[in-house]
């Protein structure tokens, strides 16, 4: 089952002075799974928050459809079991935490004494239980995601929409919510996500989507995508001679000097192996070879080939 | 959950959100030191205390009570879309005419609190100096509220498309304008200008009259008020405001938060 569709979907905005019309996000058809952790990919300004907010009924579609467990976004039942975290984490910074999210809970109609009982439990998951009474305005950065988070979850969502999560987020910050995102993958909820870090998607995802430009230039689960071909790899050694480096150095795609070290970057063509030979004839040490398959930045790059040469 | 629920939370939200404005406070606290001031007003004028109790304080209760109208309702409404607040509210199953009702229910609630508290220490005032309160006066003061309402509903209904600051004048604007639109009319009637009749007939018409709910004056004399007359003028006042938020709702259903 489809836990999220949505089908040629359009979103012209109009701006200026000339209401000139600017499209946003062009003919986007996506098809996530439910129980799936779903990467949204982009770089910043590539129509991701527009799609996200038609998905979230926050701006209407000039053209084409969205369903939300097969319910049409227009209609607000749409979004009974949807939790959801915009960018950039806007909250009545006046509540605190347990305020916040015993508002939120309020408007999706929980009983208040199973709103009492919950929001400790979703303060502690995300790490708040001992800022829970102090405003939010208080808060840092990553407490102020870690409190939208919670509000994401208060009504026990079935879908989970993340608008760049781990954006601004310290690098544990980063691992706490994909901590969070993996464990709602057991939980058995669809979690889709938006983010411009592809580290972060590269290792959570099941399936991405990349939007350059506000259009869709690939759609899949990451094991298809990235296959397992080699695309080239990474050497580092030490003690070569000089004359070696340089050799060496015509062949790699990039060749770096760091103290008494040397790295190469090598192509897929087999300049690696003739390296690797090369550096032991002569006696000098491997500190590391590392192979490197297909990543989401060649997937990007690649699109954005695509994109400037249409 | 029944919407009448979902408004009810959006309400008390509202409520709560305002109250914690200070701009609130300094709007109380120079109503009720302008409505106390009418004490030291009256010595001025020999004979007429009753009358300078009267007319200072349903002033006081009338101007201050649309200072907060309009600044604490159009930042509360366009707060929610500037700071993208709304965001989190709007992804649920909250519909958006829920929302405005919201947001209009609360503030409805925040000015009858203001204007409680502000007739309280007017009431206090007039017991002090052995000033009777009648029945006029509470009509007066009723039609103050329901004024109030209305501005509130223009406020909303220009924060729904434009920004605080355009909202801000064009509600003042509407204000004045619907203060003024009697004389308007009879200018319009005097004038040889063609075609100036017709189009301050049509703004009489179609502005809100805000004359229509000011009783002051009758009270302050003590002359009697009709019911009849004071009851239509609050079926007026609820109407407008019916007829505005409807079209706020028209308008922010299409709205895109970008």
């Amino acid at each position: 089952m489809s836990a999220i569709r949505t089908a040629g979907l359009v979103k012209t905005f109009r701006t200026g002075f000339w209401m000139r019309p600017v499209e946003a996000v062009k003919d986007v058809s996506l098809d996530v799974k439910a129980g799936e952790i779903f990467g949204f990919i982009g770089p910043n300004g590539a129509g991701k928050t527009t799609t996200i907010k038609m998905l979230t009924g926050l701006v209407v579609p000039s053209a084409g459809e969205a369903w939300l467990r097969d319910v049409p976004v227009h209609d607000p039942n749409s979004r009974a079991r949807l939790g959801f975290l915009p960018e950039g984490t806007f909250f009545h910074d006046y509540l605190s935490a347990r305020e916040f999210l015993d508002f939120h809970g309020a408007l999706l109609g929980i009983p208040k004494d199973v709103r009492r009982e919950r929001i400790p439990k979703l303060l502690e998951r995300v790490g708040l239980a001992q800022a829970a009474d102090r405003q939010i305005r208080r808060y840092s950065k990553g407490m102020r995601q870690r409190a939208g988070l919670a509000q994401a979850l208060i009504g026990e969502p079935e879908i989970v929409i993340l608008d760049e999560p781990m954006s601004g987020l310290d690098p544990l910050g980063r691992k706490d919510v994909r901590d969070v995102i993996l464990s709602l993958r057991d939980e058995g909820k669809t979690v889709f996500f938006s983010s411009h870090i592809l580290e972060d998607a590269e290792v959570i995802c099941d399936q991405v989507a990349i939007i350059l430009s506000g259009r869709l230039v690939r759609q899949g689960y990451l094991d298809e995508l990235l296959g397992q071909e080699m695309v080239g790899s990474e050497l580092v050694v030490e003690a070569i001679p000089e004359a070696l480096f340089y050799e060496l150095q015509g062949s790699a795609a990039r060749a770096i000097v760091q103290g008494g070290r040397f790295l190469f970057e090598f192509g897929a063509e087999g300049d690696a192996e003739k390296a690797l030979d090369k550096v032991r004839a002569c006696g000098g040490r491997i500190r590391s070879f590392v192979p490197r398959r297909k990543s989401l930045e060649d997937l990007l790059l690649e699109g954005l080939h695509q994109e400037k040469a249409r | 959950m029944i919407p009448l629920q979902r408004i009810g939370v959006l309400a008390l939200n509202t409520y709560r959100e305002a109250v914690r404005d200070k701009l609130l406070y300094n709007l109380l606290l120079f109503a009720a030191l302008m409505i106390a001031s009418s004490i030291l007003l009256a010595q001025l004028q020999i004979g007429k205390d009753e009358r300078i109790y009267r007319d200072v304080g349903l002033g006081a209760i009338a101007f201050f009570g649309v200072l907060i109208a309009i600044f604490v309702g159009i930042n509360l409404v366009y707060r929610e879309i500037s700071t993208k607040t709304v965001y989190t509210m709007l992804s649920k199953p909250v519909r958006r005419w829920e929302f405005l009702v919201g947001k209009y229910a609360g503030l409805l609630s925040l000015l009858a609190v203001e204007v409680a508290l502000m007739s309280a220490c007017f009431i206090g005032v007039l017991v002090w100096k052995g000033s009777g309160f009648d029945v006029g006066l509470l009509w007066a003061i009723v039609l103050i509220y329901l004024e109030l309402a209305l501005v509130t509903a223009i406020a909303i209904f220009f924060s729904s498309f434009t920004t605080p600051y355009l909202a801000g004048m064009f509600t003042v604007a509407l204000w004045i304008v619907g203060h003024l639109l009697a004389d308007l009319r009879a200018f319009g009637q005097h004038s040889d200008v063609p075609g100036l009749r017709a189009l301050l007939e049509t703004l009489y018409w179609t502005l809100p009259n805000l004359d229509r709910m000011d009783f002051k004056a009758d009270a302050s004399a003590g002359n009697p008020i009709a019911a009849a007359r004071a009851g239509m003028a609050a079926l007026y006042a609820v109407l407008y405001s019916a007829g505005l938020m409807m079209g706020a709702m028209l308008l922010f259903q299409r709205r895109d938060f970008r």
